[in-house]
């Protein structure tokens, strides 16, 4: 890192540093012999140089990717493979796949695994059919739009131990929840354990994704409302489309590419869903409600077992990698149609 | 400034930022040593332990050494295992830790603790002053790697109002007692009993009450111990009076129920089972709740409660490591133990014994329960009996299946994870 500013600091006001993301033509042009005699007293940039400024940009990025991401991805998968022990001066034992294959006859993995899965299933839609609802709503101007603006995307910002606290007591047996629809709705008896099944918990913990997750969306879908083309929307209306088929002809096939970096990033994230369990029902009871990150967690940092927990991990990740490419795919082709 | 200068400026300013922030240093100017010690008196919102730790106990211990500064460091007990374990693998753990006496084991398995029993010449002598049963917690493949701090027990607590609405002038003292207590309380809005969870701590006593165990002595097998007649008696109980709703679901680890902490005082619980240092909690929280303690109830094993505490282990991160025993010498003083009973610890020297109950009557009830009061299972993969014993004994509460087949299962869960069966 100490030898990135050395080659920088010299050049000076380098005008095609200027020019931000797209400089490749300019500098071109600038390491023709002719464009280096119009510089006046400044000798000549050196094509080495030139060369070389790109990667010296790209170096800050890609070294904090290769130390906080690539690294521990590696060490992760490595660690996979071995009965690891956590002390450096141990001898972890090599155990090839065994932890692979420990997981695949672990019940406790595979309902883990479809806690996580349900809990996908039954987070991203609504995140996605609410956000989208609430962002038409705010695209309209009038004074009071940043103020909701702001309300909704305030649960995204909130902490997720704060927020997780809040909703364990909310669906506590002596909550919220339970006085609303007992004693002033009158449907339930008011005495639900809601954390103490594992559908009831798994239904508290999903409620507080979608309730922290939709502010996210809304604002992606906000922005990408802002780009359907005017002239599009009044064809429309000059063609006689009602609201609905605007909605549906005009407004949809616009933001897909919106949609498609939503979903995606809705079904990683409820994937990795980790700190409203441990907070609200520590995995319990008897390790029902336990999802991926959890079981994990538990497995390396209470067991100390990190070859296991890692080999779970990388699961996870191949999981989620798998799913993000099969969308990619699904949606590419959608658009494709869409746009035709 | 142009664009690049202000990068190049940025970029040096975050390296030196990364730079001084790696570099803490270990000796003070003065040319002393610093010993750091790591433990989690500030548990439960109450800082008295941590008060008479950092205001009358590390000033009295570095006035006697003047050449050694001790910094306390207090993380909360939720916490505190999984900082060790990250600062194990990182090797910056301190030089002493207080260490719940579950722990031991596993981290003396890791190779990070300093066996004293082979480091400290006076060992024995400071050995041979403490309980043994707590002792014995520190022992590892042959050696000790910890002197004990403080220890406690479980003992029953019963809320006073609770017993009355339910017509009884006492707790109950045998298994049948607690039975008609369930009777009892039927009606008058409380639960005759609650419990926090399934694990060792929680269901032990009731196990070893009832002349059960988990596993035989030489720690060989669970199989044949914890699914006997008698441990399965001890579990039944819990499980009856679950089924007659006299023990909430809390039990079954239902995160959205009242604590035992709060719905003791708040009589929502005629009994639980805790420890000493709830009474300094309550005090702050409930000041007008008068808790009643009284031995656990009996079974056919009589009554037989768990024993817990914390030992003080050195590291192999240690530097410092005769100043650090140093101050392992002094926690064995009779100073440092009766200022800790003056707080709630109870002491781990029997010699002292008398003087804590003479300062606290209230330690007279937890003194006599420890007399018989047994240990948990002394093994590296302790935490995983816990959450074997949580997962398989839930079934039986919720009764999808019979208490002997839970416990059937748990000790087959747990016989390949005993040291006498590897």
């Amino acid at each position: 890192m100490t030898t990135l500013p050395t080659p920088l600091a010299p050049a000076g006001p380098a005008p095609e540093l200027d020019s931000g993301a797209g400089p490749a033509p300019r500098r071109a042009g600038r390491s023709d012999p002719s464009a280096g005699r119009r510089g006046t007293t400044r000798p000549p940039r050196t094509a080495a140089r030139a060369k070389l400024t790109p990667y010296l940009f790209l170096a800050p990025g890609v070294l904090l990717f290769a130390v906080a991401i690539l690294y521990p991805i590696t060490q992760a998968v490595t660690m996979s493979f071995f009965d690891w022990k956590v002390i450096a001066s141990a001898t972890s034992e090599f155990v090839g796949a065994d932890n692979y294959v420990r997981a695949f006859n672990d019940d406790r993995f595979w309902l883990a695994l479809a806690n996580s899965g349900i809990y996908m299933l039954l987070t991203v839609p609504p995140q996605i059919a609410i956000g989208l609802a609430v962002a038409v709503l705010l695209k309209r101007r009038s004074p009071a739009q940043p103020v909701f603006r702001a309300l909704y995307y305030l649960p995204v910002v909130t902490s997720w131990v704060v927020v997780s606290l809040l909703f364990k007591y909310l669906f506590a047996d002596a909550g919220l929840i339970n006085f609303a629809l007992g004693d002033v709705l009158h449907v339930t008896d008011g005495d639900t354990s809601w954390l103490a099944n594992r559908w009831t918990a798994l239904l508290a913990i999903c409620a507080l994704g979608v309730w922290k997750g939709v502010g996210w969306s809304m604002m992606i879908f906000l922005a990408a409302l802002q780009g359907v083309s005017r002239s599009l929307e009044e064809a429309a209306i000059m063609d006689g489309a009602n609201r609905w088929q605007q909605f549906r002809a005009v407004t949809l096939p616009s933001i897909w590419p919106a949609m498609l970096f939503v979903v995606v990033m809705l079904v990683i994230g409820g994937f990795n869903v980790f700190t409203s369990v441990l907070v609200m029902t520590g995995g319990g009871p008897g390790g029902q409600t336990e999802v991926l990150l959890t079981y994990m967690y538990q497995q390396a940092f209470e067991f100390l077992d990190f070859g296991y927990g890692s080999a779970l991990s990388v699961i996870l990740a191949i999981v989620v990698f798998v799913l993000a490419v099969v969308q990619l795919r699904v949606f590419r082709d959608r658009s494709g149609e869409a746009y035709a | 400034m142009t664009r690049s200068r202000i990068i190049a400026v940025a970029l040096m300013a975050a390296a030196a930022l990364t730079v001084t922030g790696c570099s803490a240093t270990d000796t003070p100017s003065d040319g002393a040593v610093t010993i750091t010690f790591w433990g989690s008196y500030g548990n439960g919102g109450n800082s008295t332990q941590q008060d008479a730790l950092n205001d009358v106990l590390i000033p009295a211990f570095e006035a006697e050494h003047p050449d050694i500064h001790v910094e306390y460091v207090d993380i909360p007990y939720d916490s505190l295992l999984q900082k060790l374990t990250t600062s194990a693998a990182g090797d910056e753990l301190p030089d002493l830790v207080r260490a719940d006496l579950g722990w031991v084991p596993q981290f003396a398995e890791l190779g990070v603790l300093v066996p004293l029993s082979q480091e400290m010449e006076d060992f024995d002598e400071l050995a041979e002053a403490t309980y043994p049963g707590v002792l014995a917690t520190n022992f590892y493949e042959g050696e000790y790697y910890g002197l004990p701090l403080d220890t406690n027990t479980r003992v029953m607590v019963s809320n006073q109002a609770a017993l009355d609405a339910a017509g009884l002038s006492a707790p109950p003292a045998t298994f049948d007692e607690l039975r008609a207590l369930a009777d009892a309380v039927k009606g008058t809005g409380a639960y005759a009993f609650a419990e926090n969870k399934l694990q060792a701590w929680n269901i032990m006593p009731w196990i070893w009450s009832a002349g059960g165990d988990i596993a035989d002595s030489d720690l060989t097998t669970s199989t044949g111990y914890l699914d006997s007649d008698e441990s399965v008696a001890g579990v039944q109980l819990l499980v009856d009076l679950y089924e007659e709703d006299a023990i909430p679901n809390l039990i079954v680890g239902n995160e959205g129920a009242t604590a035992t902490s709060d719905g003791l005082p708040g009589g929502q619980y005629a009994t639980i089972l805790d420890g000493p240092w709830m009474r300094g909690v309550w005090s702050g929280q409930y000041p007008d709740f008068d808790p009643v303690y009284s031995t656990i109830p009996a079974g056919d094993g009589g009554s037989v409660s768990v024993v817990g505490g914390e030992d003080i282990v050195l590291t192999q991160s240690s530097a410092n490591r005769d100043a650090a025993m140093e101050f392992i010498r002094f926690t064995q003083s009779e100073l440092f133990q009766i200022e800790m009973v003056k707080t709630g610890q109870m002491t781990v020297i029997p010699a002292f014994a008398g003087q804590q109950n003479e300062i606290e009557p209230f330690y007279a009830t937890f003194a006599s329960q420890l007399e018989t009061a047994k240990n948990r299972l002394a093994i590296p993969d302790a935490a995983k009996v816990d959450a074997i014993l949580q997962e398989e004994l839930v079934p039986a509460f919720e009764g999808t299946i019979s208490v002997k087949q839970a416990l059937a299962n748990a000790a087959a869960a747990i016989d390949p994870l005993l040291p006498g069966a590897k």
